[in-house]
Formats: structure tokens, sequence, C-alpha cells
């Protein structure tokens, strides 16, 4: 067999299993989509509508305003890192990812694919969530921007949840990433408050949180405001997501924790 | 030696693995499976029967330049993967997919088209009956029904060499007959290497055109079972392997 056909073939196999990835993502759509979508409304209704007349403006925008770029930012990153880090420990625990392991595709080619599956998940409940929230959207708003932080979002997360689904070797494991590293992560990014009112070392606290430069770069798409410089953010962020996309295949490369 | 290589379906050149615990599974292992034979692969548990396996099909590490599918680097050539095609010995299958999905899916995996996939899925499905069963989902399936997918699945993609390892392991009588069917028509009308470990060893005697006895993760001898027979003395193949393992 040519170089060139095997090349073929590992190509209609990555795409095959970014396929099964983003198919488990639509058919199980009331667990994947569905409770994010409704979370992040409820966070919008609850402090939009119930609270955010008691709150005052923050960095010039309505408290609702200022909150929905997170919101999109914490659908994406939780969702991105659920699905990957789900459906790779599922295929691992219970045996079905020999199926793939004993396939031609190369390292680099297989973490794609599991990263395809949380990439449609977290963008598509983000874009729910977007789309119902039109009525807060701003003039000048750069939504590629946005779109771009929010890409790049995915990628990070999706990559860390394939390292998590590779790693965890008991559902608690699993767990544990998800509660007590990403989504404490996410709540003190900057959703809910401008790291510039609060005092130190709160404040640098923030600003060595990951998430908060996510937060910041979709915020000054959806808003035009932010507080960093955002094309710096998105820069480094393009660096993290490519630095940890290549800690992924380095490790299905190595066969850690996949292979005996 | 390439010539060589490529003459067998399988090599295997002193092939050492230790896992991270320090088990010793293979010790300098050496093997030949000609290309086109029945071969059966016996031993205790613990021999390292799985371990060869697994290195031969990917998913157990190796040093790359020890174990060689059609002349190709097992470990270090992805194109020797087409050729294999392995059946575990643990059943395990996506459940998120049908039946006729987990053979399509496995056929575009290996880089089938997706009409390609999809036809060859039906003719499995057909020939391993379970073409009524298309549409279930493999935890809806019987036992024996959830163990010829696995074996369909092997062959999807058309290898050239199958590995089967303890494919009637825990199954009825009845069953092992059936599968020995499938097996023989797989072999005889498919041209295909066959290779495949077990512990019982009347089904090698009734499969097997060779066979290797492995024992502490090396070949303790290897021929057809009559050689064997001859060399160990005895009447039957379970005679040989009883004094082979006692040797």
């Amino acid at each position: 067999m040519s170089t060139a056909e095997l090349r073929i073939r590992q190509r209609r196999g990555a795409l095959a299993l970014a396929g099964r990835e983003t198919r488990r993502v639509l058919s199980l759509w009331t667990q994947t989509i569905l409770p994010p979508v409704l979370t992040a409304m409820l966070f919008l209704a609850v402090f939009g509508g119930a609270l955010g007349a008691r709150i005052r403006h923050i960095e010039g925008l309505p408290y609702v305003s200022f909150i929905l770029p997170g919101l999109l930012v914490m659908t994406v990153a939780g969702q991105a890192f659920a699905n990957a880090a789900t459906s790779l420990f599922q295929a691992k625990n219970e045996g079905y990812i020999e199926d793939v392991l004993t396939a031609p595709l190369r390292p680099w080619q297989l973490a794609a694919s599991y990263l395809s599956g949380g990439l449609l998940r977290g963008l598509l409940a983000a874009l729910i969530v977007a789309a119902g929230s039109v009525p807060f959207a701003h003039e000048g708003a750069r939504p590629e921007l946005a779109a771009l932080a929010l890409v790049l979002t995915g990628l990070v997360f999706s990559s860390l949840g394939v390292i998590t689904g590779v790693w965890a070797e008991t559902f608690d494991q699993h767990a544990f990433i998800a509660n007590i590293v990403i989504t404490p992560l996410a709540l003190v990014g900057g959703v809910f408050y401008s790291a510039r009112t609060l005092g130190q070392p709160w404040a640098t606290l923030t600003r060595l949180d990951p998430i908060y430069y996510l937060v910041d770069a979709t915020r000054a798409g959806l808003t035009g405001v932010h507080e960093s410089p955002v094309w710096i953010s998105l820069g480094l962020l393009a660096a993290v997501a490519a630095i940890v996309f290549s800690v992924v295949t380095a490790v299905i490369a190595r066969g850690w924790r996949l292979k005996a | 030696m390439d010539l060589d290589r490529s003459s067998q379906a399988l090599l295997v050149d002193r092939l050492t693995k230790v896992y991270d615990d320090g088990t010793r599974a293979l010790d300098e292992l050496e093997l030949r499976i000609p290309a086109g034979c029945f071969f059966g692969l016996l031993g205790p548990n613990g021999a390292g029967k799985t371990t060869l396996i697994g290195v031969a099909s990917g998913l157990v590490r190796a040093a790359p330049g020890h174990v060689f599918v059609f002349g190709h680097d097992a470990v270090g050539d992805l194109a020797a993967r087409l050729l294999v095609g392995v059946a575990p010995q643990e059943v395990h299958l996506d459940r998120f997919l049908t039946a006729h999905e987990v053979l399509s899916y496995h056929g575009r995996y290996f880089g089938m088209g997706k009409l390609e996939a999809r036809e060859r899925a039906d003719e499995l499905l057909e020939a391993f009956d379970l073409a009524a069963k298309a549409e279930t989902k493999p935890n809806k399936l019987s036992g024996g029904m959830r163990r010829r997918l696995l074996i369909a699945r092997a062959l999807v993609h058309r290898p050239r060499l199958a590995i089967l390892d303890e494919p009637t392991a825990g199954v009825d009588l009845e069953l092992r007959h059936e599968l020995w069917r499938y097996l023989r028509r797989l072999h005889s009308e498919q041209g295909l290497t066959v290779l495949l470990t077990t512990h019982y060893i009347e089904e090698a005697e009734a499969l097997c055109e060779r066979v290797a006895f492995i024992r502490s993760g090396r070949i303790a001898a290897e021929g057809t079972p009559t050689e064997l027979t001859d060399r160990f003395g005895g009447q039957r193949l379970e005679d040989a392997y009883l004094e082979a393992m006692r040797a």
C-alpha cells in the first residue's frame, strides 16, 4: 500500500471517529445540550431579570450584558471538557476503545476526533444561549472575535477533557477534575465581576486564571468592553490551545493508560 | 531477511515485554506463522498469549522492530494495522451503536468508504447469522450473538491475518461448534491466515494446521499436531501439550 493510500484511509478513519463523536452528542441532546442551555438561561434570568435591576452597571454595561460573555465561555468550557472526558472515559472503561486503538489512525487524528465532539457540544450549547440573548446584543460588537475566543475555549477544554478521560481510572477521578478544577476556575474567571473592581490579592489571582482571558476576549467581541489587550490574550490562548493539543497527542502516542 | 519477513503472516523476532509492574510477559519470544495457515497458540493463563496478540494488533506497547505482519513492522508502521483483524478475548462493543453500525464504523475507522463499509457490514451480518439483529444494540444481544459480532467486526476491513483470542472461552458446546464452522469457512473460503488462541486442546486439534505451545513468555514447541504428538509422545495433542508444559 502506498503512503498516499494509507493517508487517505487514515483521513477517512479520523472523519468516521469524529462523526461518531458528534453523533453521540446530537443523539443524547437531552443530556448534552439541553441542561447547559437551561443552566445558562437560568443564570441570565436570575441575574439579568430578578437581580439585574438592583446591581449597578459594570464597566458601563448593564449587568446582564456584562455576564453574558462569561456565561458563554463557562458553557463552552464546561461542556467541551465534560464531553471529551466522558466519551473517552466510557470508551476506555467499557473497553470498546480497543476498536479505535487497533485502527491505523495517527495519534493527532485520534486526539482531534475525540476533541470534535466536545467542541460541537460546547459551541452548539453556547450558540443556542447566544441566540436567546440577542436582546442584550450591543452595537459595535465584533461577533467574529467572540467566536474565535469561544472556539479557543472549546479547543483548550476539549483537550483537557481528553487528558482527563485518559487519566481517570474511576468515575470519581473524572468528576473530581470537573468539580474541583474546571468549575471553580470558571467561577473565579471574571464571569460575574470585573477584576478592576477587586482589591489585592484577588485581582492578581483572577488574572492568573486562564479563563479570565477567555471571558475578557469574548466580552470584547460581544460588547467592546475589555480589561486586557485582546489580541495578546487571543494569541496567548492560541498558544495554550496548541500546547495542550500537543500534550494530548503525545499522551495518545505514548499509549499512557490506554495501552498495557 | 526482508523477503523472509514478508512471506510470513506474522514474524516475531526476540520480542520481550515487561509490564510496568515488572511482570515479564514475553521473554525473547520467537514465532513464525506462514501466510494462509490456521495456527493455534496454546498455553496456560499468564503464558503471554494475549500480550503477544496485543503487540501484533497495537493494543500493547512494545519496541519497534520485533513483530512483523506480512513484512510491516507492527509497532512502527501503521499500514500493518490494516492487515490485522483482532477479536479480543473480552467482548467490548460500542453500546451507542447498533450491530450494523458496530461493523460499518469499524470499517470506516480502517479507511473504508461509507457505502463500502455499509455493504461489508450487511455481508458479514448475513454470514454470521446476525442480519435479523442489524438494528439491535450490542447490550440487547445474547452472549453468543455478541461473540459472533465481535468476530465479524475483526473481519470488516478484510484483514489478511485474523487474530482470535480465545473466541470460544466460556461459551456452550453448541455455540462452540457453530463458531468452529464459521472459522473453518473463513479460512477455507477467504484464504485468511488465522491465529487462534485457546485453552481447549481439542479445538486446536480440530481446527489448526500448526500449533505452538507457549510457556512463561517463550515458545516451548511448534509444529503440526502430528509432529508435536510424535515429538512429545502420547496419543493426542493434549498429551503432547501436557508433556511440553512439564519439560
